[in-house]
């Protein structure tokens, strides 16, 4: 017989209002078991059970049912507020583990009420807030079972959440995975921990918690410690590492650099490095590794030399003091491991990665310097620029060089911004900047023939080759500010110092640039309103107050545009420390400061996705009275969202259809900032309307926006890559566009192909920490609305997508990996071709030249190279020195690029890499290291710098990447930078003319 | 046979010995015992649990729940009623198909009907009388409480008065006297709306009331905002109360109006 079945509440209902206690009884428990079906009829009822719970004589548990029954109809009634607190009435009969969605909800509201009772607690510092215990009771009763049921991962996110230190730290010793749940909590604590403080007091107990393990993850501890800035932390472990006898405990020492490195905190690295305890013996040896610092290194313009001294200094060293061979080989490592920290081994490698992996494509200039038509000051210049980017960091300057009557059109500040194009093509070259600029600087006291536009311009120039490692080249540039009056020099000199020092709040250099201000010029003050800005990154130092009292006492716009943008760069990264500040900018009546107080919002919250600066952004995005503060708002919003860029197109989704062409422009950048080199297919949905859009400079915004989101991706990964540079070419070569969009073309074009299309733009590190310089450098790019130059902080963004083997000699051995994805996925974007015929008919010859070039590179590449390494060695022969070693090294180097570029008919499901590579951020997932293989990662990491194990330390090594193009690349004195490239091109391709002469502006 | 349900049988033949006796107080004291040792049957609603006894239990329990109503009948307590008859629905409606039929079901229906109608809750009885089938509404039983329901809502206040004099069971005279006084109600309801006063004569009559002393009593009672004076009842005050709002229909037309004219002529 089936089972019969209830069809109403109502004779349990009834039975409540019986006289007789234990007839309530078991109403209520019936009651309690069939609320799920008869709740609707229950919650008429509901005042009675209120009552029954209310009722003192009742016995204990009766009560507690009671309030259990109506915690339930609450819940489906949707009060969840008061279905917790009678949940709560119901004391222990409230079970944490039942399986329902009840329950569930319930604990899901009563975690996030404790939680909000706790942070707000912690917030108003009143540490005696009063929680009810019994809400207390459950969380505690819920943290407990996740922890006994192994989900230690639940247990950790509640713990945070509701503050409870104690209980995270349970968590993570009981957990079974130790190492893995720290760096899932790590990872926790940056995307979810809102709160800069107590972000510290977690990342301070995972610290606690890492020393205390049998095995420390270094890597992870050093990272933690890196956000907490206790360098003194860091250094112990170095040296303890460092000391080791273990050969790969100095590998990790080495990779943990590197990857501290990465997060590109100068002022932290520098303080490390400096912490560093010196070898204990004499002092007489411990000078000569000393003065391999990199001042010295630095400054050093003979090229030889430095060779020398990387790799002849450790073996002297050995010879000298064989007595204590430990104090020797610490020496050594010290040695290496300085280098590192002072970020020269990774700029130098990266140098010579986006050296040999050039791949831009001159043919695309060509096509834009023919169409641009040559008075067009703002399109020629435009080019300028993208020529720079496109040559980012490769130290390519071909195309200046085979354009030098073009080139030499550029007067004025066109001329500024030619020569400091050169300092973004050669960032990174530390040793020979200053040598390579040399032409262009000041000429001591004398002032010298050259332009002060040229001259200010190579300052410039010095200061992005040395962004964020500018030891040696600050008192140079200290000197050149100090020795003028020109404010056109001035203003490189300060914006060059700025990049030099970016965070290292050097008291000195601020009161030099402080000194330039007060000289009340509008061109001066403006690039040292951004300086003090740049050198007091991320300080939150009381400037901030100085700077905003001469922002209101002077006259000249441009001035206080540069402090606003300073006072912002302060409060990078502080959170809500930068509150004050903000509250005191966004209220001032002068809608600079106003707007400044956007770039404060947007750099205090970089990357936190916090909710409230959100708010507060879209606000002003809607109300503020100023074009110029609604366009910074929903820019800044960009900023804000970088590190949950999916968040980006659906928050400004309905300002890009705001009727504000301000506003539209701001939306259009917001996502090219936060969706830069992401691809993202909504990202790239967004921003096509707006490439149309009627308004001249929201087109521009657009283009340039698009080009940021879809810098390295290719046509096989979105199709509609190949209609945007369709889009873009017709543009440029369009008589009628309109100049403004015209420009945003040709930087989008720059852009697209960025540092010979082996960079993408990256604000966060692989370790989820932001990009200090990156994000400073797009912020201050974001500027360009006003001054173009400022354009070439762009560079500072980049960031090469390779993975870069190194071993213990911190050389670059012959290593190979998988990539399990089909090439064309990722292979570089096919070179241009036929050249559109308007051009063709203008300049047949180059033209031919070009396309025949362009052939020769697509089909006999390695051909090519090998020509190419051969004049290489043949011209540079005598000034290198170390042409033999270099000779069999080449032979495999030339391998590198082939085997991939060869097309086989149908296509591999993989590829084999070999080190080093480019790996674009969407293939990092598919990389995987081979097993068989003689090296090893010390970590495995898809990118960027991995140190490997040597597992046959016997065998002798191949290197793949060698010094040669820096130390052939331009031969050392007086600034005769007859580049490699140049001169290689001209032998590959017979008709091309003899490499020019040195050249140099004539003003 | 198990002695549970043994002892509860004994019980209830006493409670039905105290109920021929018309011992309420003895009744109602059993009654309560018995429900308490009802619960402990796991066989009865809401669990329907199929145990070994479940259709002697199951029967036992209507049968003391039927009558626990009718007591509640005999004492006069509405409350009661209602919890005893919610408690016994069960029976009929959800273990209905497994049980003997109750002579007493329709009876008791009935009843509840009846209270429904007494307690003017309208809305409650009709759906109750979806619930029933309709070989249901044939039984005189539910049939009277129909026919008195149709008489009462077409005010056909005569017919429901006389309707006690055939009543089905003598159990429902105590409703058909509660019903008068809700017909009284519902007469001195309209007679408010319909007139401003009435003499003390026509009242007397219009509200069933054989003399004027009841009468007095009764508007002291329930209509205190009545006023007696000179022979007659004035209901003046109670209308006072509730002034209705004027539209100003005529502004609003005009006002359209002319929107519409400034409208054609803007196109």
């Amino acid at each position: 017989m089936a089972a019969t079945m209830v069809s109403s509440a109502g004779g349990l209902l009834a039975m409540l209002n019986e006289s007789h206690p234990s007839l309530k009884l078991h109403a209520l428990s019936n009651l309690n078991s069939f609320v799920d079906q008869f709740w609707p009829e229950i919650s008429t009822s509901v005042p009675i059970i209120e009552s029954l719970y209310e009722d003192e004589e009742f016995d204990q548990h009766q009560r507690q049912l009671a309030a259990l029954l109506v915690s339930k109809v609450f819940y489906y009634l949707g009060e969840l507020n008061d279905s917790l607190s009678y949940a709560l009435g119901a004391g222990s009969l409230f079970d944490v583990s039942e399986d329902s969605d009840y329950v569930h909800t319930l604990l899901a509201k009563a975690i996030d009420e404790y939680a909000s009772i706790k942070s707000k607690a912690a917030e108003s510092n009143d540490e005696a807030a009063n929680v009810d215990p019994r809400l207390e009771a459950i969380v505690e009763r819920m943290l407990d079972k996740c922890i006994t049921d192994g989900k230690y991962q639940q247990a950790m996110g509640i713990a945070i959440e509701c503050r409870r230190l104690d209980k995270l730290e349970e968590a993570i010793t009981r957990s079974d995975n130790v190492h893995g749940t720290l760096s899932y909590c790590i990872n926790v604590s940056h995307s979810f921990v809102n709160r800069r403080e107590y972000r510290r007091e977690v990342l301070r107990l995972l610290v606690k918690v890492y020393q205390k393990l049998p095995s420390p993850d270094y890597l992870s501890i050093c990272q933690c410690l890196m956000f907490l800035d206790e360098p003194e932390g860091v250094v112990s472990i170095l040296e303890k590492l460092l000391r080791s006898e273990n050969k790969d405990d100095a590998l990790l020492a080495f990779q943990i650099a590197f990857d501290l490195v990465e997060n590109e905190h100068q002022a932290f690295l520098l303080n490390v490095r400096d912490h560093l305890p010196v070898p204990k013996t004499q002092p007489l040896q411990t000078v000569q590794p000393g003065s391999n610092d990199p001042p010295s290194a630095q400054n050093d313009s003979s090229t030889a030399e430095d060779v020398q001294m990387n790799e002849g200094t450790p073996a002297s060293n050995v010879n000298v003091q064989d007595e204590d061979p430990k104090e020797v080989i610490y020496a050594e490592r010290l040695n290496k491991i300085k280098g590192i920290l002072s970020g020269e081994t990774s700029i130098q490698l990266t140098l010579q990665f986006l050296y040999s992996h050039n791949k831009s494509d001159l043919l695309i200039l060509k096509t834009i310097k023919q169409s641009v038509e040559m008075r067009n000051s703002v399109c020629h210049s435009a080019t300028i620029y993208a020529n720079a980017i496109m040559h980012a960091g490769t130290t390519v300057d071909t195309f200046l060089r085979e354009n030098l009557d073009w080139l030499s059109r550029a007067t004025n500040w066109a001329k500024f911004s030619a020569t400091a194009g050169l300092g973004v093509i050669h960032r990174g070259h530390l040793q020979q900047g200053r040598s390579l600029m040399a032409p262009y600087l000041p000429q001591g006291g004398a002032g010298g023939g050259g332009s002060p536009y040229s001259e200010g311009g190579a300052l410039y120039a010095l200061g992005l080759i040395h962004a964020n490692h500018g030891e040696g080249i600050k008192q140079f540039l200290r000197d050149s500010l100090r020795s003028t009056n020109v404010e056109v020099i001035q203003h490189g000199a300060c914006l060059g110092l700025g990049l030099a020092a970016l965070g290292t709040a050097d008291e000195d250099i601020y009161d030099d640039i402080k000194n330039v201000l007060y000289t009340d010029s509008a061109v001066a003050g403006e690039a040292a309103g951004i300086s003090m800005g740049l050198l007091m990154v991320g300080t939150a130092s009381e400037k901030a107050g100085e700077m905003l009292t001469y922002a209101h006492e002077t006259q000249h716009e441009k001035i206080i545009r540069g402090l606003a943008l300073g006072i912002a760069l302060t409060v990078y990264g502080r959170e809500e420390e930068a509150d004050t500040l903000i509250e005191q900018m966004t209220r001032d009546q002068d809608p600079i400061l106003r707007y400044g107080g956007m770039y404060a919002l947007a750099l205090a919250y970089s990357g936190t996705a916090n909710n409230k600066a959100i708010r507060q952004l879209l606000h002003f995005a809607v109300s503020d009275v100023s074009d110029d503060v609604r366009r910074t708002a929903v820019l800044a919003l960009g900023f804000v969202l970088y590190s949950e860029p999916e968040q980006t197109p659906r928050i400004v989704s309905l300002l890009s259809e705001s009727y504000n062409p301000h506003v539209r422009y701001g939306a259009a950048l917001a996502v090219g900032i936060s969706c830069a080199g992401t691809g993202l297919s909504e990202a790239i949905s967004l921003l096509e309307p707006l490439t149309s859009d009627v308004v001249d400079f929201v087109r521009q915004g657009a283009l340039i926006a698009m080009a940021m989101v879809m810098v390295q991706i290719n046509e096989a990964n979105d199709s509609r890559v190949g209609t945007f540079r369709r889009q873009l070419e017709k543009i440029i070569l369009d008589k009628h566009e309109d100049t403004m969009s015209k420009m945003g073309a040709i930087l989008a074009s720059g852009i697209l192909d960025a540092g010979g299309r082996n960079v993408t733009i990256r604000l966060l590190s692989k370790t989820k920490h932001d990009k200090i310089t990156a994000v400073v450098g797009l912020s201050v790019f974001s500027q360009f609305w006003y001054w173009y130059p400022l354009i070439y902080f762009i560079s500072l963004a980049f960031s090469p997508t390779a993975l870069i083997g190194l071993n213990y000699d911190l050389k670059v051995p012959r290593f190979e990996f998988l990539s399990h994805a089909k090439p064309s996925l990722f292979e570089y974007p096919k070179p241009t071709t036929v050249p559109t015929t308007t051009s063709a008919v203008k300049l047949p010859a180059a033209v031919l030249s070009t396309s025949a070039k362009a052939k020769a590179r697509a089909k006999k590449e390695a051909e090519q190279k090998e020509k190419e390494k051969a004049t290489a060695e043949k011209t540079d022969l005598s000034s290198a020195g170390k042409g033999k070693s270099s000779n069999e090294k080449d032979g495999d180097s030339m391998q590198v690029d082939t085997p991939p570029e060869k097309k086989a008919e149908p296509e591999p499901s993989f590829e084999i890499l070999i080190n080093p590579a480019r790996v674009v951020p969407a293939q990092e997932k598919f990389i995987k290291f081979l097993e068989d293989s003689r090296y090893v990662p010390v970590k495995s990491s898809p990118s960027g710098f991995v140190l490997l194990r040597d597992l046959r330390p016997n065998e002798p090594e191949v290197l793949s990447l060698t010094d040669a193009p820096s130390s052939t690349q331009s031969p050392a004195g007086g600034g005769s930078t007859t580049g490699q490239q140049g001169s290689a091109s001209a032998m590959a391709v017979d008709e091309e003319p003899q490499p020019p002469a040195p050249f140099e502006y004539t003003s | 046979m198990d002695p549970k349900l043994t002892e509860v049988s004994q019980q209830f033949d006493r409670f039905k010995a105290a109920m021929t006796r018309k011992d309420y107080n003895t009744c109602t004291q059993l009654l309560s015992q018995l429900k308490v040792l009802l619960t402990g049957f796991r066989s009865l609603p809401p669990l329907f649990e199929d145990t070994p006894n479940a259709i002697r239990e199951l029967t036992l329990a209507r049968d003391i729940y039927e009558h626990a109503v009718l007591l509640s009948v005999k004492v006069e307590d509405q409350d009661a009623f209602e919890r005893d008859f919610f408690q016994l629905k069960p029976y009929y409606t959800d273990a209905g198909k497994r049980l003997p039929p109750s002579p007493n079901e329709y009876m008791i229906l009935g009843l509840n009907l009846l209270r429904l109608l007494v307690q003017n809750r309208i809305a409650e009885f009709h759906t109750e009388l979806e619930l029933l089938s309709s070989t249901a509404l044939e039984n005189p039983c539910i049939k009277h409480a129909v026919e008195l329901e149709q008489s009462f809502m077409e005010g056909a206040y005569n017919r429901v008065l006389s309707a006690k004099q055939n009543v089905p069971n003598e159990t429902y005279g105590y409703f058909m006297d509660l019903l008068a006084k809700t017909v009284r109600d519902e007469i001195a309801g309209c007679s408010e709306k319909a007139y401003d006063y009435l003499s003390i004569k026509d009242a007397r009559q219009m509200l069933l009331f054989t003399s004027d002393q009841e009468l007095l009593e009764y508007v002291k009672e329930e209509h205190p905002e009545w006023e007696m004076k000179d022979g007659f009842v004035f209901f003046q005050k109670a209308k006072d109360s509730a002034p209705c709002k004027e539209i100003p229909s005529l502004q609003l037309i005009n006002q359209t109006l002319s929107y519409a004219r400034e409208l054609e002529r803007i196109v």
